[in-house]
């Protein structure tokens, strides 16, 4: 058992490191941590709009005219999420760039100008019932819809541009006399040429040969379907006892899986945005101000739980103290402190609810969607907002009382663990 | 002596950083920088520390990180238990053991 348990251990260890040493997972990974403070940004845009400059919930009750700003604020929401594609691709390329030692500008307006290259560039518009095509770049090219295929286009096409700027065949060498800039410029216009060139030609192939676009096809076959999966109840609390896993260890299992969970929270709350401003109601539970509120307030494998279910039963000294110490810090969702200090990590008699707390906490949360109680969010809350206050930021009053109950029911759960260690000292 | 401690993103780190300044401060040591920075900003850092302290919840990118430093610094993992007790203290001392050893 103990042989078994050291294998397991040392799998999900090689697991972590695999994921981190991956170029491509890092750099999506590295590119989501910059732009996730816009997609919170691009999601206030959304509470502006309900506080500010609607008729029914906002200070425009009183002041009609703020409904005008309204204008604005989805302005501002178009400009960090209806757009997200471009700078995720942009950063994506300049990360790998970055690690390829090529130059990471460059690599990034390619990525970007490449991504640009297979997408539509008309739109189908109907006026008076009459339907016709116009310039124009289809929303979903630009916003979240368009993550997975431009990670994808973005690995193989800088990865194609660092092989081009390093075959000397195509290096033009100038004579001497010839300053140095001049050479450098052209040596990298030719591997730019020769990116572009395939990609579109590629793009166009694509779309002669499918009669779909490189973008709809990818998502139609790709994201839409992981999508389908992080969103649905046994997909979303198997990835949390998966995080969970790695936290036993000791290692940050949400850094661990965030290559692939961040994309995914990202394009679900731009989807209930988008939603809800065309007046449909938001249907993608799954986001990151969800994961913060429900799957780890308190700190991730309910600490705050965990402490206060301390504080209540336990006859341990050392305990006590570790709860007192990472009280303050776990309501701000830190919960190293108690993991490390307590410790949990790879303490089997708190093994089952630290893996599975979190999953109990996200069932009673999506039940709670499921059944009407609490909608699904279109405003963010970022990491480090307490407990309580981050609830309400992002799903309102309903979200206070379910986290209220999910920190109830997950105190509840870690209480018979906790007795379980009185009764060790009570042995001694 | 400067000292970075990396995490993710910085956020639990930063508690510790508090406390080593204190403690190095009641020992006097006052051309000591201790500073907590996301995981991420090790590259960028790279050569304004002469300790690198990772957090052990990441202690699955120590190897690649050795390698991103490449013996310009001393690395390691902090020691879970001080971590987890936020003992700045005995972070300090591991942080200028590392250092004395390289030396």
């Amino acid at each position: 058992m103990a042989e078994l348990s050291g294998k397991f251990q040392d799998s999900l260890m090689v697991i972590a490191e695999k994921v981190d040493e991956n170029k491509y997972l890092n750099s999506i990974k590295d590119s989501f941590t910059v732009f996730m403070p816009f997609v919170i940004v691009g999601s206030f845009a959304t509470l502006f709009n309900s506080i500010i400059c609607s008729p029914q919930t906002g200070l425009a009750k009183w002041i009609p005219a703020l409904s005008k700003l309204s204008v604005a604020f989805t302005a501002m929401n178009f400009a960090t999420l209806g757009i997200m594609s471009i700078p995720v691709i942009f950063l994506i390329a300049m990360n790998l760039a970055r690690k390829n030692k090529v130059p990471e500008y460059i690599a990034g307006i390619v990525a970007v100008a490449a991504y640009c290259s297979v997408i539509p560039e008309v739109v189908t518009v109907t006026v008076n019932s009459a339907t016709g095509s116009a310039a124009g770049i289809p929303a979903p090219a630009l916003g979240a819809q368009g993550l997975f295929v431009g990670m994808l286009l973005t690995v193989v096409v800088v990865e194609f541009f660092t092989k081009l700027t390093r075959i000397e065949a195509i290096k033009i060498t100038m004579p001497p006399s010839v300053p140095a800039g001049i050479s450098t410029s052209f040596n990298t216009l030719i591997p730019i040429l020769i990116t572009l060139v395939s990609v579109s030609v590629f793009g166009a192939l694509f779309k002669l040969g499918t009669g779909t676009y490189l973008n709809e096809f990818v998502y139609k076959v790709m994201q839409a379907p992981l999508e389908a999966v992080f969103q649905s109840p046994a997909g979303i609390i198997a990835i949390v006892v998966f995080a969970q896993l790695f936290w036993f260890l000791g290692i940050h299992g949400g850094l661990v899986i965030s290559p692939i969970r961040n994309p995914l929270m990202a394009a679900a709350i731009a989807a209930n945005i988008a939603a809800v401003s065309a007046g449909q109601q938001a249907t993608q539970p799954v986001t990151y101000g969800f994961w913060m509120n429900f799957i780890v307030p308190g700190g991730a494998g309910m600490i705050f739980s965990l402490i206060i279910a301390i504080l209540l039963c336990s006859k341990r000294e050392d305990y006590r103290m570790i709860a007192k110490v990472g009280l303050g810090p776990s309501v701000f969702g830190i919960s190293e402190p108690v993991v490390f200090g307590l410790p949990l990590v790879l303490n089997v008699r708190f093994a089952i609810p630290f893996i599975f707390n979190s999953a109990i906490s996200c069932a009673i949360a999506l039940f709670a969607t499921k059944i009407g109680f609490m909608p699904c969010n279109t405003v963010d809350t970022p990491f480090g907002v307490p407990l309580l206050i981050g609830a309400f930021i992002g799903h309102g009053w309903q979200g206070i009382i379910v986290q209220i109950i999910c920190i109830a029911v997950t105190i509840l759960t870690w209480i018979p663990f906790v007795l379980m260690t009185n009764r060790e000292i009570e042995n001694n | 002596m400067r000292i970075m401690l990396a995490c993710c993103l910085g956020m639990s780190t930063s508690m510790l950083v508090s406390k080593m300044e204190e403690v190095a401060k009641q020992q006097g040591k006052t051309d000591y920088k201790i500073w907590a920075a996301d995981q991420t900003q090790i590259e960028a850092e790279l050569g304004n520390f002469d300790v690198l302290l990772l957090g052990p919840q990441v202690r699955h990118i120590l190897k690649k990180v050795s390698k991103i430093v490449d013996g310009k610094a001393p690395v390691d993992v902090i020691n879970p238990v001080a971590y987890g007790r936020c003992d700045g203290a005995a972070v300090l001392k591991q942080a200028e053991e590392l250092l004395k050893n390289k030396k």
